[in-house]
């Protein structure tokens, strides 16, 4: 028996106000895959992740997270898919243990069993000792660590990362995305992460794939399959850059 | 891991001065109440030597009225407080729940708003005397005046608050597919404790000033009720001792409503400017 992908994407096409931001965009996303969507700013990176959180409905073709369709079914996905964004986007309101806690507490989990599990997702994400601290109090790195605690802790099958290391230092951008693939990995989750930066993507992916705007797949390969990393950045960043010559010449 | 995030910081080095800072504001502060409050005392005694004492009687005789009103007019002090609170209390529950409807109900949105301007634009006089007219029961009468007045600044901050609230937040929160409960719990209703705060510090002042006006006008039991006796036996101390005990009133108000800030809004960082 087969088993089901966790993120398909059928030919969507996402339009507003006239403009084209995904294009008959088909993508596949095998269960405890990390797929890494690359592309320029305003390629429809952004949009893409956006439909598959059900945020945005497309404008034709069809979206499964899951098995449900995230736009229609939005709540059944609940517990199912998390999302850690650029920006930490933490509660200034909640300690860090609090705002580990959220997504559990509106999953359902009561207040003393969701903050005991947030906790040990401070440790798994080596913030032990913050617990107690306000986002103001934590610098860049820490908030964003805090940030994809609180993504993981509600336990999703799916993860989901737009741009989530992007505004950090590149020892702590490092650090991090280390210590993410590999808790990733460790706990077989499926994660599809959206990236400019084409050296975040072959570190950390298993498959990258390339968008071109309106987002459609101009390439898509795997960099276990190329023992050059120097020529697979050459190869992504042609892609990239043939996007933009295209739409130069037109 | 090259080291724990844990181990960074430097919290203690950007609070210090900010704390430093609040603690010279509030001695500031403190030290020109004081003198602010010995100028005054000085300015009546010197103006009680001059004229007579129903034009400006002594501190010592004003004093002395204040304990005789604390003393013997306990329930109409009482009764001015529970007037104040009640107006208070149902206008930031009503006013509140207008400004959260406004923003989910935007077909509803500018028919509120501008109900909110033209209510707002009455003046209170026209309340008071409107007041009058409808309603026979004195509570009643004090309650309405004092709930449209205070209720739109509730209604305005709220939905204010509420247009400010960062998308990304909102976002973050539906991220999690919450119900529409959960998302007030969790998000719009702590974002809106600080406009709550701030509405209630500048409405509270106000709205001590309007409890004792519509008592002026319609009550006979109330601090504004026996600010019109005192007036029409020309006994100025009295109304002095009354005005130093409502504006006492509004600094202990005040200061509760900061307790009360101090301890709900206890996440936000000082800040401190150069």
């Amino acid at each position: 028996m087969s088993v089901q992908p966790e993120i398909v994407l059928d030919r969507v096409t996402c339009s507003f106000n006239g403009v084209t931001a995904v294009e008959n965009l088909s993508l596949i996303v095998e269960r405890g895959e990390i797929v890494a969507l690359v592309g320029r700013t305003g390629a429809g990176k952004s949009t893409a992740i956006n439909v598959i959180l059900g945020a945005l409905a497309p404008s034709s073709g069809h979206a499964l997270v899951a098995g449900c369709d995230p736009f229609r079914e939005f709540r059944a996905l609940r517990g199912k898919l998390a999302i850690s964004f650029q920006t930490d986007r933490l509660l200034p309101w909640r300690t860090t243990l609090e705002n580990v806690a959220l997504g559990l507490q509106i999953g359902g989990t009561p207040r003393t069993q969701a903050l005991e599990r947030a906790r040990t997702w401070l440790a798994r994400v080596k913030m032990t000792g913050a617990e107690e601290k306000y986002p103001h109090e934590l610098s860049g790195g820490m908030r964003q660590r805090v940030s994809l605690a609180r993504a993981l802790a509600v336990d999703p099958e799916i993860v989901l990362l737009d741009e989530s290391f992007s505004q950090l230092d590149q020892v702590t951008s490092a650090e991090l995305r280390r210590d993410f693939r590999a808790l990733v990995h460790d706990l077989g989750k499926t994660c599809l992460f959206i990236t400019h930066r084409i050296e975040d993507a072959i570190e950390m992916a298993d498959r990258v794939v390339v968008l071109a705007a309106p987002a459609h797949v101009v390439l898509e390969l795997r960099p276990a399959d190329h023992p050059d990393p120097r020529a697979l950045v050459d190869r992504i960043a042609a892609a990239m850059l043939g996007d933009a010559i295209s739409s130069r010449q037109e | 891991m090259v080291s724990s995030p844990s181990a960074e910081l430097g919290v203690g080095a950007v609070d210090a001065p900010a704390r430093g800072a609040r603690g010279r504001g509030q001695r500031a502060d403190a030290i020109a109440g004081v003198v602010v409050i010995v100028a005054i005392v000085a300015a009546i005694q010197i103006a009680s030597f001059f004229v007579p004492a129903y034009i400006m009687p002594a501190p010592l005789v004003i004093l002395r009225a204040l304990w005789n009103e604390l003393t013997h007019d306990t329930g109409d002090v009482v009764a001015t407080l529970l007037r104040l609170f009640a107006a208070v209390l149902a206008s930031l529950v009503v006013g509140s729940a207008l400004g959260v409807v406004m923003l989910g109900a935007t077909w509803l949105r500018p028919y509120i708003r501008v109900l909110l301007v033209v209510v707002t634009g009455v003046p209170a006089l026209s309340w008071m005397l409107i007041a009058v007219f409808w309603f026979r029961n004195t509570e009643e009468r004090i309650f309405f005046i004092l709930f449209l007045i205070i209720l739109p600044f509730y209604a305005i901050n709220v939905y204010d608050g509420l247009q400010a609230l960062p998308k990304e937040l909102l976002e973050m929160v539906e991220s999690f597919r919450p119900r529409p409960l959960q998302t007030f719990r969790y998000l719009l209703f702590p974002h809106l404790i600080p406009y709550v705060i701030l509405t209630t510090k500048s409405a509270i002042g106000y709205a001590i000033r309007m409890v004792v006006f519509a008592e002026l006008i319609g009550a006979a039991v109330g601090i504004g009720a026996k600010m019109a006796v005192a007036e029409s036996a020309f006994e100025m101390d009295d109304i002095l001792a009354w005005t130093v005990l409502l504006v006492a009133f509004n600094l202990i108000l005040q200061a509760l409503i900061g307790a009360i800030e101090r301890r709900l809004l206890h996440w936000r960082g000082e800040v401190a400017v150069r």
